[in-house]
């Protein structure tokens, strides 16, 4: 009995601390953008594949990815030529230079055969800026919509985005090696040093978060924007830029967690979704605005699912997405209380 | 002058021989509708390409006694369209036999089109209720192997090996109701007591809650019905969590994939497969081996693949089983120009085909038995070494 409880900790903590990349993410994008992105767990995937691809010795189909993604940005921007063709030159020539850094850091990376963290490390940089560009076509052309529109647009983000894994990488599940293979028996749980690995990444991420925007100026720049976009406007900062650099560090935190999590459970083209709706899950208990409270949800998320997994598989999900009516309840009274 | 009409008698010889020679040869007309794009192209194209094979091989045979026509429509793995494609088939292009679709939601989409016009159709789906009952299936047939007859083949074993109780684990999709179907009425029909029922999907992160519950119903078996990546990673974490038992899988699982997520972890596995994936481990007495083998040469050659999988042997199967049952239609004097008579008979003579052996196994249709398949066509494979061998039953 002891024993089955252990395991159910351990996993329901790893997935937890899964989710909680993810929930960090949502937090960070909402905050800054007012943009519940739904299309958020789609960087797990490409985070997973593009680094099941590296490590067996492909180019990733990212690489095509990224490059068409900035060269529909050259073409977006071309109106810039015709009012100030320095600044629209020096533009096209920055995402040619970062097209062409990205194929070199790619073919320097599979020509040396890194080892795992260096290939996460080549991947991270590969999917990191697709945030940012998807932030270009989809929020950027339209900054004033409702949250409503946004939704639907990062519905459709979603759908499209696990369309093309499908069409890069099939429907084949890729194994993706460990950090560290093997693990150790603790009593009488076996821990893979992955689950290590997890949990050492996202305090890590988490930590890393935090004093970026405590003691950089530029994070101070996302927290304005976070709390008063307008007002953050008025003082000079540039707040489509914080809002590119709020997507582009979210598809970092999850593509982070792809990479984690693929060696669990394979790489595929539709692993994502599920996972960025339980940390959406986790997100809702903080209002998708409180990054404490979304962790605890996480948590609370992490060990449902498992325990729920145990007691009646057939109804896991049910009962993890049930979870959403009570929190928002709950979340319901307490801002009464506090309007009040 | 004698050598001219010698020449011009022989030559008119030779013109008469042709014409009788082409009106003796009638046209036979292969419908089908296979998935060659949609998310069952990766089962369709195969499909076709075996279609494409045999035609290439009888466009110079002149053995049959009649010629064979292959018309061949994209169903896109779209239900509506596999309709309105076989509907084509079957007034515009006049076919005797049709020839879809692979997969079940398709195949049972058509059942109303074929069966309202009296058309023989062969499905290559793996769904038993595309076939059963065989009374309202008249005029439908299949050549791939059920949940049914697989699991039966795997409780079989259990049972030598003096399995009593068994926990089943499935996806929680239609694949895996149709294993826990087959399942619960196999192993109430052996004996066997099913202690445990658990579900997963194919987006799980984590699947040792339900091994764990597994274990604690203390199995003498576990069945798994999946496919991968969840059927190898299940099987990881029932090692995981301590369980040492037999672990057997579906056919779900009896391909490359199951191997090189599972690793050394399915060592051991028990798969249950159709005849291609272990016929060079088969005896040379088993009848099938010759007919696989000469199938898997002459497909990996025209396709340069390096193992022929199970998808392209059950359309090869389909055509060959209609050509057998038009040969027979022959000798019992069919007109194919005469459409609605000589598909009632086409019908007629594959529901008579007896000890046909082809790539799938060996098949005997019966009014009861649209299959055709019995225990000498499922097999029971090994994970070795990381390859699948042949398992002897003991």
């Amino acid at each position: 009995m002891i024993d089955t409880v252990l395991f159910l900790l351990v996993d329901g903590l790893t997935n937890g601390l899964v989710y909680a990349l993810l929930a960090l993410s949502l937090v960070l994008v909402f905050t800054v953008t007012r943009v519940v992105n739904i299309a958020q767990g789609e960087y797990v995937m490409l985070g997973a594949l593009t680094l099941a691809d590296l490590l067996q010795g492909r180019m990733p189909g990212t690489l095509y990815l990224l490059i068409g993604g900035l060269a529909l940005c050259a073409v977006l921007d071309a109106g810039r030529w015709r009012r100030d063709w320095r600044r629209a030159a020096l533009y096209t020539g920055g995402l040619i230079v970062a097209g062409v850094a990205a194929l070199a850091l790619t073919r320097g990376a599979l020509a040396l055969h890194l080892p795992v963290i260096g290939m996460m490390a080549v991947a991270l940089l590969l999917v990191a800026p697709l945030g940012a560009l998807i932030y270009r076509f989809t929020v950027h052309p339209i900054p004033n919509a409702s949250t409503i529109v946004f939704v639907i647009i990062s519905v459709g983000v979603s759908m499209s985005v696990q369309g093309l894994g499908l069409l890069i990488w099939g429907a084949n599940p890729y194994p993706v090696e460990p950090i560290a293979a093997g693990g150790v028996m603790m009593g009488p749980v076996f821990i893979p040093y992955q689950s290590f690995a997890i949990l050492i990444t996202a305090l890590l991420a988490m930590g890393g978060l935090y004093l970026f925007s405590e003691f950089t100026l530029i994070g101070k720049a996302l927290q304005a924007s976070a709390m008063n976009r307008l007002g953050a406007q008025f003082c000079g900062i540039p707040v489509n830029l914080t809002g590119a650099l709020a997507f582009l560090l979210a598809a970092a935190f999850s593509a982070v967690s792809g990479m984690l999590l693929a060696p669990l459970i394979t790489a595929n083209y539709e692993m994502g979704f599920m996972v960025g709706l339980k940390g959406f899950v986790g997100g809702a208990m903080g209002g998708l605005i409180d990054y404490p409270l979304s962790l605890i949800g996480v948590m609370i998320v992490g060990g449902l699912e498992s325990t729920s997994a145990y007691v009646a598989s057939a109804y896991r999900d049910v009962l993890v997405f049930s979870l959403l009516i009570p929190i928002l309840l709950w979340r319901n009274t307490r801002a009464r209380a506090e309007a009040r | 002058m004698r050598l001219f009409s010698a020449v011009s008698a022989l030559a008119a010889l030779a013109m008469s021989a042709t014409a009788t020679f082409a009106a003796d040869r009638p046209e036979l007309r292969i419908g089908s509708v296979v998935a060659m794009t949609g998310p069952a192209s990766a089962l369709g194209l195969p499909e076709k390409n075996a279609i494409d094979l045999l035609q290439e091989r009888l466009a110079n045979d002149t053995s049959l006694p009649f010629t064979v026509k292959f018309i061949t429509y994209d169903d896109g793995s779209d239900p509506t369209k596999a309709v309105n494609n076989v509907r084509k088939l079957i007034t515009e292009d006049q076919v005797h036999v049709v020839i879809c679709c692979t997969t079940t939601p398709t195949s049972m989409a058509i059942l109303e089109t074929v069966t309202q016009a009296k058309v023989p159709n062969i499905s290559l789906a793996l769904g038993q209720s595309v076939i059963e009952p065989a009374s309202e299936r008249r005029w439908i047939f299949k050549t791939p192997s059920t949940d049914q007859l697989q699991v039966t083949g795997l409780v079989d074993d259990m049972v030598k090996r003096g399995v009593k109780k068994v926990a089943f684990l499935g996806l929680e999709d239609s694949f895996g109701e149709g294993g826990w179907i087959a399942m619960q009425s196999v192993a109430k029909a052996k004996g066997v007591d099913i202690v445990a029922s658990e579900r997963f999907s194919r987006t799980d992160t984590n699947f040792t809650p339900q091994a764990l519950k597994v274990r604690q119903s203390n199995p003498d078996a576990v069945y798994i019905h999946a496919i991968p990546p969840s059927s190898a990673l299940v099987h990881q974490a029932l090692k995981r969590v301590g369980y040492t038992g037999p672990i057997y899988h579906s056919g779900g699982s009896a391909n490359n994939a199951f191997i090189s997520i599972g690793k050394q972890d399915v060592e051991g596995a028990l798969v249950g497969t159709t005849p291609v994936l272990v016929y060079t481990d088969m005896p040379d007495s088993n009848p099938l081996k010759p007919v696989i083998a000469k199938f898997a040469a002459l497909y990996e050659k025209r396709f340069n693949v390096p193992k022929v999988d199970i998808f392209p042997g059950q359309s090869w199967d389909a055509v060959n089983i209609t050509l057998r049952a038009a040969e027979d239609a022959v000798k019992a004097g069919v007109n194919f120009a005469d459409v609605p008579a000589a598909r009632a008979m086409l019908r007629d003579k594959i529901e008579g085909v007896k000890e046909f052996v082809g790539v799938g196994g060996i098949f005997n249709y019966s009014p009861t038995d649209h299959l055709g398949l019995d225990k000498r066509s499922t097999f029971i494979s090994v994970v070795k070494n990381g390859e699948f061998r042949l398992y002897e039953s003991k």
